[in-house]
């Protein structure tokens, strides 16, 4: 999201002043009645939403920096900061994180297990729609549009049974393809439409020049699509490691367990070490966040178009 | 280097049909031109030449060999796109290579050929800039170089001059004709310019609604057009028509248009009297000044160009162009006496609109 | 193209079909997604209706308290939540478009979130609720010397709290979507409705709104149908308690298939289709357009 600075006309806001002039105005240290009600109403909802924003996130942090003792003493800042909890974590000196690292390797396994399953689906079919134009393809993308809106918590208790019958059941590989499945739909949504942008030339020209379907997407497609899977793979990268569900119904032994299911199973114990939990779900969290940051500018332009055509 | 030939040539989309049974030949080594006015079917039948449209109906042969069921690639042809289809991820270089690279061709075999090619199109430069770095002429230059490092059989041309500017339109015109001088390389070129046809083309083939309307050279088109879209579409400012009946006095024949206008018909004219026609007369062959037979007409608008002055009058109720060399004294509402050159008339069965005398 | 040909054409240029290279690694191509359509929701589905044929199945449904407690917190979820939730997100929408140096590094933060995965910090919320020594509870007693209520042990409250995480979760993506679709309408039409005398609420009642309503009536159903889908908002918060009392669909289903009782799962599932199913048809039909 590039909203206020991406905005050479920016727009006034609901019951405010008209921004540019505004900006001018403080600057210059006018100070007016007008300017000053607009900053104190944009604080009134700045501040508030910046609290709402961050409390849960800070308190993670918090948890995570702190000695058990004093975790829950209700101050702003541990007395005593400390990265133990972390040097436990990464140890797994507490029973609850033994296979702490298998578990998050097998996060990181899947995840890009899913991503690449995912980009190679999408990717062959959104070419096949969008560029081979094959019969049938306003279908395909119906049947995948479908999935794409259907609720995963509705398919989660059929897939289970599914994976069941199917004799996956705590094998890795039904967590990936019931995530493959999952994220596909809306990646080959965001394919076709950045597919469907490139002009139609570019093909005729590299059939004339004597490409065939395979060397056309070699060579001409997937240079110029680079941006768009790019932004898919985060994508689906990222769905499948912050997924809980389907991890918690799928994989049931504790080596096979994702961070996310682990994390999860803190829960069940009364006396959960949880500024140890705390930790481990720091940790879990840093990688999305830093990811999304990284790629902001593929993420926000791909999944915005996506989802609601305005 | 190849000769074509069309053979019954028909277009369907759905139960559309576009083009309706076009048949001509181009001979080996030919410029020829297709042209006419938008969705005349002409951009339609050079891709179907190409391979990228199916052909409904008879038959396009290339060499003598009919390729109605042969893929693109395996036509020998190379096509140059209005919109230029360079890859915009490779350089200059490997866009004018790519073909080859396709064929799995040694790498430097492909490099000498696109040396070649850049020589010839003064790209030398450029070989490793991206399509993006490059001006509108340079990057048709570049489209034109990948055609020509594939050595095909015919090169194609899909009005490759409408998105430049028009000092360079005419700067690529005078490159592409010398092009093909030095080449030799057979060459169908569809444009909706008349004036690129006329520079250009050994021969022009004007097309309306799917069908040929006339294939000639294009003095033959200009001076002796087979009907009255040909005579109109050719030349520039447009021929000057008007329709009326033909009446004789003894030896002297004129039309009659409406307002009493009488417009001259040379000596030898055999068309019957009292039969209705168009008369045309191109605006190069009307003059200003006396005459035997002078045609009256109100001068409305002057418009000197430097070399030339282009003036439209009004004879009765019809507006003529008249083209003059050099400048002229005449000024707006003047009433001054046209001269016709009688040897240059048309006239045209103003139903079918076919030529009746040239 | 010329014009006139284009005009009968069905459709975009085809490549030769006939050409059967092309038809064949279209075909090819398309294969591995099939694949998966098939094996992994096609069958699934099919299989999970099957599971869900038995009248009887129903019968013991509707019989269950648990079921109609659910179908009251779910009803509440979608319309509170939701409305909440797309209410602030077009607030805020005009909010982030402001030009401040702030409000862009704000932008920034309010999108952790979404971005960030939701167990942690569901746990997190969690952890803040603990009535002993969750820092809430902590901090009223401490400043107010209160003793704050056992939060997730009321159902109300609990659902509330779920709802709050919901919000907490999904606002940044919602928001973003609104901005963009107030990025979209030309700023002209502000200048020049200024240039009238138009008041900001006017402003927003006869340009922003009328350009936005669209898109936040898709947001809106969007919105309905995957927080229908939203497991981890109750089930990590609450975890369905007090006794069963905050269940909503997405958690009921689990519920019944922990304790082997499929059919109820999957029938408690297709007793919402009639609701999920016009939905998706409707936001089918506006994108795939």
């Amino acid at each position: 999201m590039k909203p206020a600075g991406a905005s050479q006309r920016s727009l006034p806001p609901k019951g405010d002043e008209a921004g540019p002039g505004a900006a001018r105005r403080s600057a210059m240290s006018r100070v007016t009645w007008r300017a000053v009600s607009t900053e104190a109403k944009l604080l009134l909802i700045g501040i508030p939403l910046f609290l709402w924003t961050i409390i849960p996130v800070y308190h993670l942090f918090l948890f995570a920096i702190s000695p058990r003792d004093s975790a829950t003493s209700g101050r702003l800042w541990p007395k005593h900061p400390t990265l133990d909890n972390f040097a436990v974590v990464f140890g797994q000196k507490h029973f609850y994180l033994d296979h702490f690292w298998l578990q998050l390797g097998n996060s990181v396994l899947i995840a890009v297990a899913v991503a690449a399953i995912t980009l190679f689906v999408a990717t062959t079919a959104a070419f096949a729609i969008s560029r081979l134009k094959v019969p049938g393809g306003r279908t395909v993308m119906n049947l995948a549009l479908f999935t794409y809106f259907i609720p995963a918590a509705f398919l989660a208790v059929p897939m289970y049974k599914t994976m069941g019958n199917y004799g996956l059941l705590n094998n890795q590989w039904a967590l990936i393809l019931a995530m493959v499945t999952i994220a596909s739909p809306y990646c080959i949504w965001v394919l076709k439409q950045a597919s469907d942008k490139l002009p139609w030339e570019l093909d005729e020209a590299a059939r004339i020049d004597g490409a065939t379907p395979l060397q056309l997407f070699r060579l001409v497609y997937l240079p110029l699509m680079l941006p768009s899977l790019v932004a898919v793979g985060t994508y689906a990268l990222l769905l499948a490691w912050n997924e809980y569900l389907f991890a918690f119904l799928l994989l049931s032994n504790d080596k096979s367990l994702t961070l996310s299911v682990a994390l999860g199973s803190f829960l069940s114990a009364d006396d959960s070490p949880w500024e140890l939990l705390m930790a481990t779900g720091f940790i879990y969290a840093l990688p999305p966040a830093a990811i999304y940051y990284a790629f902001k500018r593929y993420m926000v332009g791909g999944l915005t178009a996506g989802a609601v055509k305005s | 280097m190849a000769s074509l030939s069309f053979r019954n040539v028909e277009k369907r989309f759905g139960n559309v049909e576009v083009i309706h049974g076009i048949g001509f030949d181009i001979a080996d080594g030919e410029f020829t031109v297709l042209v006419g006015p938008s969705g005349c079917g002409k951009s339609t039948l050079l891709r179907m030449l190409a391979g990228l449209e199916e052909i409904s109906g008879g038959t396009i042969a290339i060499d003598g060999t009919v390729v109605n069921d042969i893929e693109s690639k395996d036509r020998d042809i190379a096509m140059v796109f209005q919109s230029y289809a360079l890859y915009p991820h490779m350089t200059v270089a490997e866009n004018m290579g790519f073909s080859l690279r396709l064929r799995k061709a040694d790498p430097k075999h492909t490099a000498e050929r696109v040396d070649h090619a850049a020589k010839i199109l003064n790209l030398g430069p450029y070989l490793q800039r991206y399509p993006r770095e490059l001006s509108g002429g340079q990057r048709q230059r570049v489209a034109m170089g990948r055609a020509i490092v594939r050595d095909p059989k015919v090169f194609l041309f899909d009005e490759p001059l409408s998105n430049l500017d028009a000092k360079l339109r005419v700067a690529m015109r005078a490159e592409i004709k010398a092009l093909h001088q030095r080449l030799k390389t057979t060459t169908v070129y569809v444009t909706h310019d008349q004036v690129e046809a006329m520079t250009m083309a050994d021969r022009i083939v004007v097309m309306q609604d799917g069908r040929i309307e006339q294939i000639g050279t294009p003095l033959e088109l200009y001076d002796r057009p087979a009907n009255l879209f040909v005579a109109q579409f050719i030349g520039s400012p447009s021929m000057n028509v008007v329709h009326g009946a033909v009446r004789r006095e003894g030896d002297v024949a004129w039309v009659e248009a409406e307002g009493g206008v009488r417009w001259p018909l040379p000596a030898g004219s055999a068309v019957a009297s009292g039969e209705t026609v168009a008369y045309g007369i191109r605006p190069g062959d009307l003059g200003v000044g006396a005459s035997a037979r002078p045609v009256e007409a109100e001068v409305i608008v002057v418009e000197p160009t430097g070399a030339e002055t282009e003036l439209l009058v009004q004879a009765g109720p019809a507006q003529i162009v008249v083209v003059v060399h050099g400048r002229t004294n005449v000024r707006p509402g003047e009433v001054v006496d046209l001269a016709v050159d009688t040897g240059a008339v048309h006239l045209f069965d103003p139903s079918s609109g076919a030529t009746l005398r040239a | 193209m010329s014009t006139a040909l284009a005009a009968s054409l069905p459709a975009a240029r085809v490549p030769r079909a006939g050409a059967s290279p092309w038809l064949f690694w279209g075909r090819a191509l398309v294969l591995p997604y099939l694949l998966v359509f098939v094996v992994f929701v096609l069958y699934p589905v099919g299989y999970g209706l099957w599971l869900a044929r038995h009248p009887a199945s129903y019968v013991k449904l509707f019989d269950d308290p648990i079921f109609f407690r659910t179908a009251i917190n779910t009803m509440v979820f979608l319309v509170v939540a939701i409305n909440l939730k797309m209410a602030i997100a077009l607030l805020l929408s005009g909010f982030f478009v402001t030009s401040r140096w702030w409000i862009k590094i704000l932008s920034l933060l309010f999108i952790l979130p979404w971005a960030v995965p939701s167990i942690p910090t569901i746990l997190s919320v969690r952890f803040m609720l603990n009535p002993e020594w969750g820092v809430i509870n902590a901090s009223l007693f401490r400043w107010f010397g209160i003793e704050g209520p056992n939060w997730l042990n009321d159902p109300t409250l609990a659902l509330s709290f779920s709802m709050l995480m919901h919000i907490w979760k999904s606002l940044p993506f919602w928001t973003l979507i609104l901005v963009a679709g107030r990025l979209a309408i030309p700023g002209e039409q502000y200048e020049a409705a200024s240039v009238d005398g138009a008041s900001n609420w006017q402003k927003f009642r006869f340009i922003t709104w009328p350009a936005m309503k669209t898109l936040y009536l898709t947001s809106t159903i969007l919105s309905m149908i995957w927080t229908l889908g939203d497991f981890n908002s109750v089930y990590l918060l609450t975890g369905g308690g007090p006794a069963d009392l905050t269940h909503v669909l997405a958690t009921l289903g689990i519920r019944y298939l922990r304790l082997d009782q499929v059919d109820l799962a999957m029938a408690s599932i297709v007793v919402a289709l009639p609701l999920v199913l016009p939905l998706v048809y409707f936001m089918m039909k506006r994108l795939s357009k």
